[in-house]
């Protein structure tokens, strides 16, 4: 059988002179069982591109690609959908939890603030319930200001009437 | 974006000679052009984008790892098994094998770019074009690299063979 072509080949081939193609069929020479014993010297250079051409990612690569992207774009794609506002967003991250940490400080705030108010009410419930008057006379009897203004207001009334 | 991860996964093996480290690279990868997937209208080739994206992390990473002091070392004396196992198994497909793992090993000693090239080149099937695209370098550059790492490939095999394992 004549080889001369194959030899041909692989000299242009060393040149970097081939096309795709024929490194193609330099491969799939290489590839069959009955090689020359002068051109075995090459068969595991073209053996190791056919075989390395297989390498690939395990199953589970997608798995776990998923699973990473998931954590990263799931919050944003729903609100957002564009790659860009997932961006946006990430680079605004710190404001929204700085302002979520004000807001957090403000309601804890004002929460404690309004317990502290309900621990004074009730004694002003107890100031409510006890007389400031010394007598009920005291309280009955209308005080000179309120006697005056009502008088007043009889006699408008009265002039009214007129 | 899924059928371009394998070939993802292949240049970054190349790259870093760790299947972890790839893995990892392919995945910084796909995350990083998805990030930038608002601006693929402007972008020529997704895929040869994706590989450059691919190749610089790639050797970031590798450059972490110590820059290839240490796989070197490992690589330098891991090619001394072949030697001791041929001595018990003289099977010829057995040997067959151990070439085949030898010639791979050396493609990994080769410097990245070569690496590189002749794994877009010889594995991929890549033009000269697209690589140059990818790897950010001239045609003729391509070629000049790819013809080194050839040449040093052939040498290397035809020593073997001269020689023996």
């Amino acid at each position: 059988m004549d080889y001369k072509y194959i030899e041909q080949l692989l000299e242009r081939y060393w040149a970097c002179e081939t096309s795709l193609q024929e490194e193609q069929i330099l491969r799939t020479f290489f590839q069959q069982e009955e090689v020359p014993a002068h051109l075995m010297v090459y068969k595991p250079i073209f053996d190791v591109q056919q075989e390395q051409g297989e390498a690939s990612l395990g199953e589970d690569f997608d798995a776990r690609m998923l699973q990473l992207v998931e954590g990263e774009t799931v919050k944003a794609l729903p609100l957002g959908g564009a790659g860009n506002g997932a961006v946006w967003r990430r680079s605004w991250r710190p404001f929204y939890q700085a302002a979520g940490l004000v807001a957090l400080i403000l309601t804890i705030g004002l929460a404690a603030q309004q317990s502290f108010n309900e621990t004074e009410k009730p004694q002003q419930a107890q100031y409510a319930q006890t007389d400031s008057m010394e007598s009920p006379v005291q309280e009955i009897t209308p005080l000179p200001e309120q006697q005056a203004a009502l008088t007043i207001e009889q006699m408008d009334s009265m002039n009214l009437t007129r | 974006m899924l059928p371009l991860k394998d070939r993802l996964y292949r240049l970054a093996l190349r790259i870093t000679l760790n299947p972890a480290e790839a893995e990892d690279a392919v995945q910084d990868t796909l995350i990083r052009v998805w990030e930038h997937h608002d601006e693929w209208e402007e972008i020529e080739s997704i895929e040869a984008y994706a590989l450059t994206i691919c190749r610089n992390i790639s050797l970031d990473m590798a450059g972490r790892a110590g820059h290839g002091n240490v796989q070197l070392s490992t690589l330098s004396t891991d090619s001394q098994l072949p030697t001791l196992n041929s001595q018990l198994l003289p099977d010829e497909r057995h040997e067959q094998k151990e070439r085949i793992a030898l010639v791979r090993k050396l493609m990994d000693t080769l410097p990245e770019v070569q690496r590189s090239i002749m794994e877009l080149r010889d594995i991929e099937g890549k033009t000269y074009q697209e690589i140059g695209n990818i790897l950010k370098l001239t045609e003729s550059q391509v070629k000049v690299y790819l013809h080194r790492a050839r040449t040093n490939i052939r040498q290397q095999a035809e020593k073997i063979e001269k020689y023996g394992l």
